[in-house]
């Protein structure tokens, strides 16, 4: 154990909860709307980076390297899509997403989702598909945490995971979404500082680019090719097109990261967040797989290839760096372990509890709900994490294609197709969900050479189109909901009558009135 | 260049390009948007 590294950690987390203390300060908790959407008054500089820091979670420093140290250059496939995810995300849903949102009064992305296409069918579905696949991929960070901290700290495992997991929740109570984009905020830079740091070094011990790619090239051609390591993947184009779209057009798709939309300041705070999401990314995305390359190079017999980056930092950084570099890590967890757990909680609370269970719950009880929730949580994982841990890269690549195939087009649709309905959502919902995770439990991947994020994504697509609009007479958008679509396709302030027809408290009351009058025609 | 293949440069480098030249063309294409303005 060394007593710097450590130091540097400690000194970490007790700027991440000064910070979540300092959340909680503002009122962030008092009510829903503060508590899950930060009072919707985030700027782009920080809606970008916790956007960015949100989905680039443990993943990155652990899958992310193991993947390159395996494949080689082949992996950069997954960063060429993630590149560009936050901007495509921001361009083509933000500003609507927003502003419907806003119009429907939704805090959570399923309630979103339930306003946009009515039917408790919609929530139920994908409210139960959202708490067990994000509570799936919140797993993966607590793994990555406790693996990544027992080596640094020389702790024994068990403990290294009680320790990283009781700081993640412990800060996600403190304040709500404010206090998670605002840590979020501050770990993105530590984690730009502390990849930038081990690329750096990396690239200085083995004599820079060029000469990297030559020694590679020594070891084995195939690692500088773009399909992999013994061209394991030559001509699979339909896996390719799978790792380029997970983290992209699937990134619509993940409930946790749309919310992002949601709580920022304005609708047009997605043009300048789309800008420094590149930004960061550019800075980040490729640099855990190219050390992950690099470490062919620098560690060649490495025993477990998910801890290539951590070996990588041990290596070459002196203590203090290590610290740094270490802090980037459990930041990157952190940050995406606290968003699952916040989103997961706030679905739980509010789109089932609520919606299902105690319709007149006040917002106390469900901030309890949301609490108790990620508590279980936690405690559930610490016990899978340490009796049977899955692979980190494996979790969260079959976690966000369902989430992906699932939910990408029923988010897109929502604000660019007005024939989009409530059936043609359900299916595409059921279809992604279904197909991809069918696609990986079957072993289809290999025999089809598509990968289940792009069987997923085609079901899902053709389900809402199909369905739509075999479905229009039977189930047309209801008016009200039209209206709204027109209104955030305009540019400019929302009228003040509009957030009124979406009243979710008079709904059940509007449609007992409604099914009356369709009675009392009869 | 670099040392690598021709196929792998283009991933490297060309997906960062394409990415940072859709950043540019949002932010021409979306300029109107800041007419949104406040609404709380």
């Amino acid at each position: 154990m060394n007593a710097t590294v450590i130091a540097f950690l400690v000194l970490y987390y007790v700027v991440v909860l000064g910070i979540g203390f300092w959340a909680m300060r503002q009122g962030a908790s008092e009510d829903l709307e503060g508590f899950l959407l930060g009072g919707r008054d985030v700027g782009p500089l920080v809606t970008a980076l916790t956007l960015q820091s949100t989905s680039m979670s443990g993943y990155m420093f652990l899958g992310a390297g193991s993947l390159a140290y395996t494949t080689g250059y082949w992996s950069l496939w997954f960063a060429a899509g993630d590149i560009g995810g936050g901007v495509l995300n921001l361009s083509v849903i933000g500003r609507r997403m927003r502003k419907l949102s806003q119009v429907m009064g939704s805090l959570t992305a399923i309630e979103y989702l339930e306003g946009r296409y009515p039917s408790s069918a919609t929530r139920l579905i994908a409210a139960s598909l959202s708490v067990f696949l994000l509570a799936f991929y919140v797993l993966a960070q607590f793994i990555a945490g406790g693996k990544g901290m027992a080596l640094v700290t020389g702790l024994d495992y068990s403990w290294a995971l009680l320790i990283a997991l009781s700081i993640i929740i412990i800060y996600t109570f403190l304040g709500g979404y404010l206090a998670v984009a605002y840590t979020d905020f501050f770990q993105s830079l530590v984690m730009i500082v502390g990849v930038v740091w081990i690329l750096a070094a990396a690239l200085a011990h083995v004599g820079g680019f060029t000469a990297a790619n030559h020694a590679l090239a020594a070891i084995d051609p195939t690692i500088l090719s773009i399909w992999g390591r013994g061209l394991g993947f030559e001509g699979q184009w339909g896996v390719v097109a799978g790792a380029v779209l997970v983290f992209s057009a699937g990134y619509m798709g993940w409930p946790h990261v749309v919310t992002r939309h949601m709580a920022m300041r304005r609708p047009a705070t997605a043009r300048l967040a789309g800008a420094y999401a590149t930004g960061w990314n550019l800075l980040f995305v490729s640099s855990p797989y190219l050390v992950g390359i690099l470490a062919i190079l620098i560690l060649p017999s490495l025993d477990d290839p998910e801890l290539a980056l951590i070996e990588v930092a041990r290596t070459l950084l002196p203590p203090a760096a290590t610290g740094i570099v270490m802090a980037a890590i459990m930041a990157a967890i952190m940050s995406t372990a606290d968003s699952l757990l916040l989103q997961t909680g706030s679905i739980a609370s509010r789109d089932l509890y609520e919606r299902f269970i105690n319709p007149k719950a006040s917002e106390r009880q469900m901030v309890l709900v949301s609490r108790l929730l990620i508590l279980a949580i936690g405690v559930i994982g610490y016990f899978v994490a340490l009796v049977e841990p899955p692979a980190v890269a494996f979790v969260v690549i079959f976690a966000t294609s369902v989430l992906g195939s699932a939910f990408a087009p029923a988010f897109v649709c929502a604000v660019w197709w007005k024939k989009a309905n409530t059936p043609g959502a359900i299916a595409s919902m059921v279809a992604g969900a279904v197909t991809s995770v069918a696609w990986e439990l079957a072993g289809l991947a290999t025999a089809t050479t598509l990968a289940p994020v792009t069987a997923g994504l085609a079901a899902s697509t053709l389900a809402i189109v199909v369905v739509s609009l075999a479905t229009q007479n039977m189930s047309p958008v209801p008016k009200h909901i039209l209206g709204a679509m027109e209104e955030t396709a305009r540019v400019g302030p929302i009228p003040e009558e509009m957030p009124a027809m979406f009243d979710f408290t008079l709904r059940p009351e509007a449609e007992e009135i409604e099914s009356m009058i369709r009675e009392g025609k009869k | 260049m670099f040392g690598l293949p021709l196929s792998t440069f283009l991933l490297v480098f060309g997906f960062p390009l394409f990415w940072i030249l859709y950043t540019i063309g949002f932010l021409l294409l979306s300029r109107s948007w800041e007419r949104d303005g406040e609404e709380r």
